[in-house]
């Protein structure tokens, strides 16, 4: 293994410590990428080294767990000494992918998956059981992909795009885009029936009615209401009823 | 309130993971919401109301520079008003609690990130010069700006569950609706959540049997 790369696996996991609008997560990609680049011939003092963190500390943004890939990819072409403007290009070519892949891939897939499993547990066994099997399955998922894009960033440098085009990738995300949905409606229903579990027939009709009211306000009258916001419209208004209901 | 320092501690760990250590997702209102019901003394609080703020979390995906609620401390302010109130009574004020924490918590994300921003201007002379000392500071107060901001949300959520629980001014039946009416919240907000994500083409057909074994599960049992 390359000197330098537990370092960096566990500067990725703060690589968002810094984010802000102007770069993103370039700093913290940057500090991630910092102990691949020691071992540069010229160490420190090489030109490379500095020229490097100050060239990916600009913007740059990417998946947090793909940011690995990025870090390992652009140590390794400096260590191969591909001229600055085509590692320039890199940088550039890797924003998109690696957010987008990421995305579809965890936030779109992975995350809400392992949500549903973690939730269908919680109300089939018990809601400790549901936490370890959700904590449990992510982060088997999280922490492998953080593992993998890391390795494989360093491993292909320049031709980092052909790891990201590869085989278990494309499985990744057609998997994450038929289980995902397909766990998640499993787990509506069930969730629902036992969180009203302990409420009276009525309350449960009530609440019935709330959902569709709520899903018609989200989905239909005013579709950018966050759910928080319709949350928080529904809950309050109910709050006041009650309170003036004595 | 019982184990008030570790639910401090607790909600500012659960804050922190949100985006700035770890992202292993101890910020999930399911993780942090039982884990706080524990450290409240009532573990089936904080259990049904990390289950009930799932699923308002499952409405949005935390994708590139989205805003997103905060709701670690967020769950654990809404663990600890539920915490010792007996059966479902404690719910409703619960979810209100943790809602109104939750967003404010995602106004507090903004400041951060503007702080964040500012910080760039300032070692922007040793981020030009690739200085690995401007990326560590930079790193280091981000970090520790967001535990600020984890730590005051989850102070702020912690009051706010005092107040309701001494204050709250609310009958049987009027907690009751409140209750009902947040579960019926959290269903919709699910369901969007749920619509956006598997709401065309075959994701769409696969939200639809997933519907069917549920229903059936429910029906079975």
């Amino acid at each position: 293994m390359k000197r330098g790369m537990l370092a960096a696996w566990i500067r990725t996991l703060i690589v968002q410590a810094s984010w802000n609008y102007d770069r993103m997560v370039g700093v913290g990609v940057a500090y991630a990428m910092e102990p691949l680049l020691r071992d540069l011939p010229g160490g420190r003092a090489d030109g490379r080294y500095a020229g490097a963190l100050k060239r990916v500390a600009g913007f740059f943004n990417a998946h947090p767990y793909l940011t690995g890939m990025a870090a390992g990819a652009l140590a390794r072409v400096e260590y191969e000494r591909v001229p600055e403007p085509q590692a320039d290009r890199l940088r550039r070519a890797l924003i998109g992918p690696l957010g987008s892949v990421g995305d579809q891939l965890i936030w779109a897939g992975w995350l809400p998956l392992s949500v549903a499993v973690g939730l269908v547990v919680a109300v089939l066994a018990t809601v400790p059981a549901g936490v370890v099997s959700f904590l449990g399955l992510y982060n088997v998922g999280h922490l492998a992909l953080r593992s993998w894009g890391l390795a494989a960033g360093w491993r292909a440098g320049i031709g980092v795009a052909g790891e990201l085009a590869g085989r278990w990738i494309h499985a990744g995300l057609r998997f994450g885009a038929a289980a995902a949905p397909f766990s998640i409606g499993v787990m509506l229903p069930l969730v629902g029936s036992w969180l009203l579990r302990e409420f009276g027939g009525n309350e449960r009709l009530e609440a019935a009615i709330v959902a569709l009211l709520g899903l018609l306000v989200a989905r239909v009258l005013v579709p950018t209401l966050s759910g928080v916001r319709l949350g928080l419209l529904l809950v309050v208004t109910a709050l006041v009823a009650g309170w003036l209901w004595q | 309130m019982e184990g008030l320092w570790w639910l401090v501690l607790w909600g500012t760990v659960a804050g922190l993971d949100l985006v700035s250590l770890g992202q292993v997702m101890l910020g999930r209102p399911l993780v942090a919401g039982t884990v706080a019901g524990l450290l409240a003394g009532d573990p089936g609080a904080g259990a049904v109301v990390g289950v009930t703020l799932e699923l308002f979390a499952l409405d949005l995906l935390p994708v590139g520079g989205a805003q997103y609620p905060d709701y670690g401390p967020a769950a654990v302010a809404g663990a600890a008003t539920a915490a010792g109130v007996p059966g479902v009574l404690g719910l409703g004020p619960a979810i209100a609690v943790a809602l109104v924490t939750g967003y404010l918590g995602e106004q507090a994300v903004q400041i951060v990130r503007r702080g964040n921003a500012a910080d760039v201007g300032r070692n922007r002379a040793g981020l030009d010069a690739g200085e690995v000392a401007s990326l560590r500071r930079m790193q280091l107060h981000g970090m520790l700006r967001d535990a600020a901001r984890a730590l005051l949300m989850t102070l702020f959520g912690l009051a706010l569950a005092a107040l309701a629980r001494s204050w709250l001014p609310l009958s049987l039946r009027g907690a009751v609706v409140v209750g009902t009416v947040a579960v019926g919240a959290a269903l919709a907000v699910a369901a969007t959540g749920a619509l956006r994500l598997g709401g065309r083409g075959t994701a769409r057909v696969w939200l639809a049997a997933g519907l069917v074994v549920g229903a059936a599960w429910v029906l079975a049992r």
